[in-house]
């Protein structure tokens, strides 16, 4: 049997929803794979929810808002724009391709292009194939690190980074000093690899517990990576040392503090 | 409780004012003309200088309006006879038959589709067919079927009834008549827009005689996705994209000889628009603006122009064209203009000359100023009380204007001024209301 | 909700819309298999009185405490269903619609298996929603009936004037000593020519004698706190500070002239006055023996450093131009333009009548501005007449300078107190420029007049009136329900970062004395910007949670979570 890919599309209420209406008042046809969430706005996707769904193995996540300019809200597709960007980073870090994830502007007037984009994107998955962590045998190695991702992408840190992103971009900082976006990608770039190694060490540990020279061949990072993000998550409070195993301490997760 | 208050005219404007009216808890009866709310907007293909969808931004309205619990939406109605003065007027409307019970219509167009009768799509500004019954534009509110009598097979000749077989909801009701509806109101607002002047008396523009030379308003249902070429800027004659347009301003308006003396405001603003859009679909697209003077009066404008000229590469041209040629065998066109900034006389070969047109007054106007009391002035536009002190005041008291048909002007101006005799009604439903 | 949810779902053939191409039959039955699903059933038209009707008797034969509608779209029909429920006794956000038409068989009409598959994951997708809908409580609010008119020219004054005629009291603060504004300084107004104090009168007249109006002169806002219906103010003067309660706020503080020194020859060259000094000198009868005059348009504006064009100086110079030549027809007068923006009727007439009476119009280029020098009896004036090709020299007893009107100095501190924006050019934004344009997006707060952008003494009446019917409106009402689609703050897990309140677009959300965060649900319209940026995740969005959304996408893959 063919494949037919399984999409989740997020459309914000007043632009895309009413244009993908608008495709159906018009009666353009288009291909049955798209399953569509209504929200308000498109800013209001989380990048953790898209790698929810990934990780339960939807061959791509759509999200589509208004025009750049349109958005009901003012500026929420700016917002959508930067989670979107986020949620891109960290699917990257995993391995997933991120072709499988799309962001679209479609207006309530553009139910052509409303449908060229299913037809597009549905396409573009087909290409690709089906996710590998679909169907009754999920790839477990890429299913721990897209829990990373997601784990990361619920953490305050990028969270907060990214809330903070539109205004520091535009406006400057708390310090009044300008914030190119070049700058700002650097930060974002070093901080989505730290959150993304961390969430992963974390992840293994609770899956059990190991020394650092361990951790560093199971999860392919640098021992001295490792070692520095162990002390970052001792001092958290998220690992902390079980025992001595000869002469390398071995890690174990601890109940998160919330 | 206070009488409800009439508003004419289902434009922009006059749902504008039904709204402020309604949310304010004032019943609302809007008399609405054609078969649906909308007026011109809903025929725009975006809007300057935002470039918003025309439809996008005005459909949520449109169907705010329908839902409004204190809006009652009259469509193919006229209102013929007024009588009593504010805080009583007695109003006499005239509602013509639709042939379909809008009670049981779904909008779902299958009637439409099978209907076998063709005849030239006025909303799409003739540039395409609809059906003898047909809803007017997808978005229309309300969304019902309407049977178009004159060019209905059944009703010229008494054949057909195919719309009666296939109708899902059984709606469709041929022995509908005209109805009579008595309204008892406190104040009227009049919202009956603007038409656009008829080009064809101007010869040297050959409009009417080549198919490539097209109003503005046409050019909006060109351009449109929702259009007839879906939005691709195939001109009419040969269905050649055309890459190569013109628009030429002050057709009809600045003018002693021809036309009407007054400038209608938006047409520089609306050509620029036009031509930003030319571009957007192809960057590499020759767009000329043949203009007198470019007028740019209003929050954004100029700076909309110059993003025009040194982003998008659109030329403006400071003259009025004497005659537009045709090569018959091309179908291309040639514009004959003199710069008047540099003295030169000039011809550019273009595939698709845009005529902007100025906005005139509907013909009925006199016909329901006539019912209304009201003063029109040498134009036909409906007369302000005072056109410095009251502006949205008429010679009668307790009947209010507002938008295009007291003149030309843009959305905003008339959206603000549909507030403003909001305003007119709430006050005088105050007054006599208690 | 602690009760297990009890779902009834409805699908609807929509004649043969839905019907034709989606197996209904099979997603009713197929319905009955989702978790949570007591009851289901096809109607021919859900819309209908008859389906709905139905719905209001299954809720109360089966005990429904959700419904589901697979129909047509929620965006035109979402509203009537739930007031079906509501009928029955249902909370309307217990309700959710699966879009199974317009998304669904409309546009997989050649694919019908497909098509029904799709319906039922919509359905399902529809149904895992609905299990953790929770019933939501839409605020009311209470609208103090009391507008508060900032300005007290002829824009204010005829703002609160409506205001007062609609029934509710105003208070008026105005900075200057009298009111009356911008219009105290001119002489005559177009397109009629009626004495500006003409106008002024009945208006000021009107304001001061209205029991319902209090005028504050002399005062100045100091600070604005609240939201829609709920504004404290308080303004200062020199006796000291005030502060009342308003429900709406209308900021109508007019604009100023630029003071064009610098501008050809302007504050330089004797002999060069701007319009609104003609106009003073009129006025004053101190014109004195001026036998030519020189106007120049565009004297500050639609340059690089000021892009906007001020609207009323083409039409002003044509009035000024057309009284000189009617005190005296020999005066020679000349109007150096760009681009003439006389328009519409009254305007064009007004250039028309200019034309009539002799004034010479000159196009300039604004690559080659004309040049204003000290002659040798007054100013001499060369201006390159891109029309007739030539340079001319010109030397006028007088050089008017149609100078624009630019921002109040005032606007940048009120935008900041009211938390409103203003545009580049430094005017008052409006929350969209088409269909809003006299409504910030901060609900309750309006504007009208030139502090907006430059335009005619008309259009200042015709927008106060505007914008006293959008200020009217939730005060009629008295009452203000705001949906419960709204974002709520978990006390115990804010951390007081503030990052939601940058990004609320329309500041409802403030920070307690604790440091937390508070969402004025009032003012709140549920985008969920907020919620899908809190750090701490301290913020719900009702209606479209985390768990509500991730929900239904596992049910679009087939999962079912129990």
């Amino acid at each position: 049997m063919a494949f037919e890919p399984n999409i989740v599309g997020f459309l914000c209420n007043w632009c895309s929803y009413a244009g993908a209406d608008l495709a159906g008042v018009s009666r353009i046809q288009y291909p049955t794979n798209l399953r569509v969430i209504r929200v308000m706005c498109s800013g209001r996707v989380e990048p953790a929810v898209v790698l929810s769904i990934l990780a339960e193995g939807a061959d791509g996540v759509m999200i589509t808002g208004c025009h750049i300019g349109d958005c009901h809200y003012i500026d929420g597709n700016l917002h959508a724009k930067r989670k979107y960007e986020l949620t891109r980073r960290l699917v990257e870090k995993t391995g997933l391709k991120t072709g499988r994830l799309r962001l679209e502007w479609v207006s309530a007037a553009e139910g052509q292009r409303f449908a060229d984009l299913v037809n597009d994107f549905t396409e573009q998955i087909r290409e690709l194939g089906p996710s590998p962590l679909s169907g009754t045998t999920p790839d477990l190695g890429l299913l721990l690190k897209v829990r990373a991702a997601k784990a990361a992408a619920e953490g305050f840190r990028l969270r907060a980074l990214v809330g903070k992103e539109e205004k520091t971009v535009t406006d400057g900082n708390v310090y009044g000093e300008e914030v190119t976006q070049e700058e700002w990608d650097k930060v974002m770039t070093e901080s989505v690899e730290t959150e993304y190694s961390r969430h992963r060490i974390h992840i293994a540990l609770t899956e059990a517990p190991g020394s650092v020279k361990e951790l560093s061949e199971k999860l392919g990072m640098g021992s001295q990576a490792v070692l520095e993000h162990i002390v970052a998550l001792r001092q958290l409070g998220w690992v902390d040392v079980q025992e001595i195993r000869g002469t390398s301490p071995v890690y174990v997760t601890m109940e998160v503090p919330q | 409780m206070s009488k409800p208050v009439l508003v004419i005219g289902g434009g922009v404007a006059g749902i504008q004012a039904a709204l402020d009216l309604a949310d304010r808890g004032l019943k609302v009866h809007l008399v609405e003309k054609s078969p649906s709310i909308g007026g011109v907007m809903a025929q725009l293909d975006k809007t300057f200088p935002t470039m918003d969808c025309s439809i996008c931004i005005l459909a949520p309205k449109m169907i705010e309006c329908s839902r409004h619990p204190n809006i009652t939406i009259h469509t193919l109605s006229q209102v013929t006879g007024v009588s009593g003065g504010p805080g009583d007027f007695k109003v006499k409307v005239i509602k013509e038959p639709r042939s379909v019970d809008e009670s049981k219509c779904t909008g779902c167009g299958i009637c439409s589709e099978k209907c076998p009768a063709k005849v030239k799509d006025e909303w799409q500004e003739g540039l395409t067919e609809r059906k003898a019954i047909y809803i007017i534009f997808p978005q229309a509110v309300p969304l019902i079927a309407c049977i178009d009598r004159d060019n209905c097979l059944y009703f010229q000749k008494g054949i057909c009834q195919i719309c009666s077989k296939v109708c899902p909801a059984g709606a469709i009701d041929y022995e509908q008549k005209a109805e009579e509806i008595d309204l008892d109101v406190s104040s009227i607002i009049v919202a009956t827009g603007f038409q656009e002047y008829d080009p064809s008396e101007l010869g040297e523009y050959g409009y009417g005689r080549f198919e490539d030379v097209i109003t503005a308003k046409e050019f909006e249902r060109l351009v449109c996705a929702s259009g007839p070429t879906g939005g691709h800027l195939n001109r009419p004659s040969d269905g050649k994209i055309a890459h190569r347009v013109a628009f030429v301003q002050c057709v009809g308006s600045r003018s002693h000889k021809k036309g009407y003396p007054y400038c209608s405001s938006v047409c520089c603003m609306y050509a620029t628009k036009e031509a930003v859009l030319i571009k957007e679909h192809e960057p590499a697209s020759d767009v000329t603006i043949f203009y007198m003077d470019l007028k740019v009066f209003g929050q954004g404008f100029q700076e909309f122009v110059d993003r025009a000229q040194s982003h998008w590469g659109v030329k403006y041209v400071r003259g009025r064209p004497g005659e537009i040629r045709r090569n018959p065998v091309t179908k291309d066109l040639t514009i004959w203009y003199e710069n008047t900034e540099t003295g030169e006389v000039a011809e550019k070969e273009v595939d698709l000359a845009v005529l902007c047109t100025t906005m005139i007054s509907r013909p009925e106007n006199k016909e329901l100023a006539d019912v209304l009391g009201l003063e029109l002035d040498e134009w036909g536009f409906f007369e302000s009380l005072d056109p410095l002190m009251n502006p949205i005041e008429t010679n009668r008291p307790g009947i209010y204007i507002c938008g295009c048909c007291h003149g030309p002007r843009d959305i905003p101006e008339s959206v603000a001024e549909a507030s403003g005799t909001a305003a007119c009604a709430a006050e005088t439903a105050r007054r006599y209301g208690q | 909700m602690s009760e297990e949810p009890r779902i009834g779902v409805f699908v609807c053939h929509c004649g043969i819309n839905i019907g034709g191409y989606v197996d209904v039959p099979k997603i009713v039955e197929y319905s009955m298999t989702l978790p949570d699903v007591v009851y289901a059933e096809p109607n021919l038209y859900t819309c209908s009185s008859d389906g709905l009707q139905k719905i209001k008797e299954a809720i109360e034969k089966h005990n429904l405490n959700r419904v589901v509608v697979a129909s047509c779209t929620p965006r035109t029909h979402e509203p009537l269903f739930q007031g079906a429920c509501e009928e029955a006794g249902l909370n309307k956000y217990l309700f959710e619609m699966a879009n199974i038409r317009d998304q669904c068989s409309w546009v997989h009409m050649h694919e019908p298996e497909k098509a029904t598959q799709k319906a039922k994951d919509l359905v399902r997708m529809a149904v895992a929603k609905a299990r953790l809908l929770t019933p939501g409580d839409e605020p009311e609010i209470d609208i103090h009936p009391t507008g508060l008119v900032i300005g007290g020219g002829v824009s204010g004054m005829t703002a609160a004037l409506s205001l007062m005629n609609q029934g509710f009291k105003v208070h008026l603060v105005e900075k200057a000593d009298k009111l009356g504004g911008a219009l105290n300084e001119l002489g005559t107004l177009f397109p009629t020519n009626v004495k500006a104090g003409e106008l002024l009168r009945p208006l000021i007249k009107g304001v001061e004698e209205s029991p319902d109006i209090v005028v504050h002169l002399n005062s100045a806002l100091k600070e604005v706190k609240g939201f829609l219906g709920n504004f404290e103010a308080e303004i200062e003067s020199k006796e000291g500070s005030e502060r009342f309660e308003v429900g709406t706020v209308i900021v109508a503080t007019g604009a100023d002239y630029l003071d064009p020194v610098g501008l050809f020859g302007y504050g330089e060259v004797h002999g060069v006055v701007t319009q609104l000094e003609l106009e003073q000198k009129m006025k004053e009868g101190s014109l004195g023996d001026v036998k030519s005059v020189v106007m120049v348009q565009c004297a500050g504006s639609r340059i690089e450093e000021r892009p906007y064009c001020s609207r009323i100086c083409c039409t002003e110079a044509m009035k000024n131009a057309s009284l000189l030549k009617e005190e005296d027809p020999d005066r020679d007068i000349y109007i150096l333009y760009r681009d003439l923006q006389t328009y519409g009727i009254e305007y064009t007439e007004m250039e028309w009548d200019a034309k009539r009476k002799g004034v010479k119009l000159v196009k300039y280029d604004k690559a080659r501005p004309p040049v204003v020098t000290r002659g040798e009896r007054g100013p001499m004036v060369k201006v390159w007449a891109s029309l007739l090709n030539e340079e001319l020299t010109i030397e006028p007893d007088l050089v008017v300078l149609s100078a624009p009107l630019v921002p109040n100095p005032d606007n940048k501190t009120l935008s900041q107190q009211l938390k409103v924006p203003l545009n580049s050019d430094g005017f008052f934004m409006e929350a969209h420029v088409k269909l809003r344009p006299l409504d910030f997006a901060t609900d309750g707060i309006f504007v009208c007049g030139t502090a907006h952008s430059p335009k005619e003494v008309a259009e200042s009446i015709s927008q106060a009136k505007g914008a006293a019917s959008r200020a009217g409106i939730p005060m009629a009402k008295g009452r203000v329900r705001a949906a419960a689609i709204t974002a709520v703050v978990d006390e115990d897990r804010c951390c007081g970062c503030g990052i939601c309140i940058e990004l609320c677009p329309y500041n409802a959300i403030t920070k307690d004395e604790m440091g937390i965060a508070r969402v004025t649900s009032v003012v709140c319209k549920g985008c969920g910007v907020c919620g899908a940026s809190c750090p701490e995740r301290a913020i719900t969005m009702r209606h479209f949670t985390n768990e509500q959304l991730e929900a239904q996408g596992l049910a679009a893959l087939g999962r079912v979570v129990d």
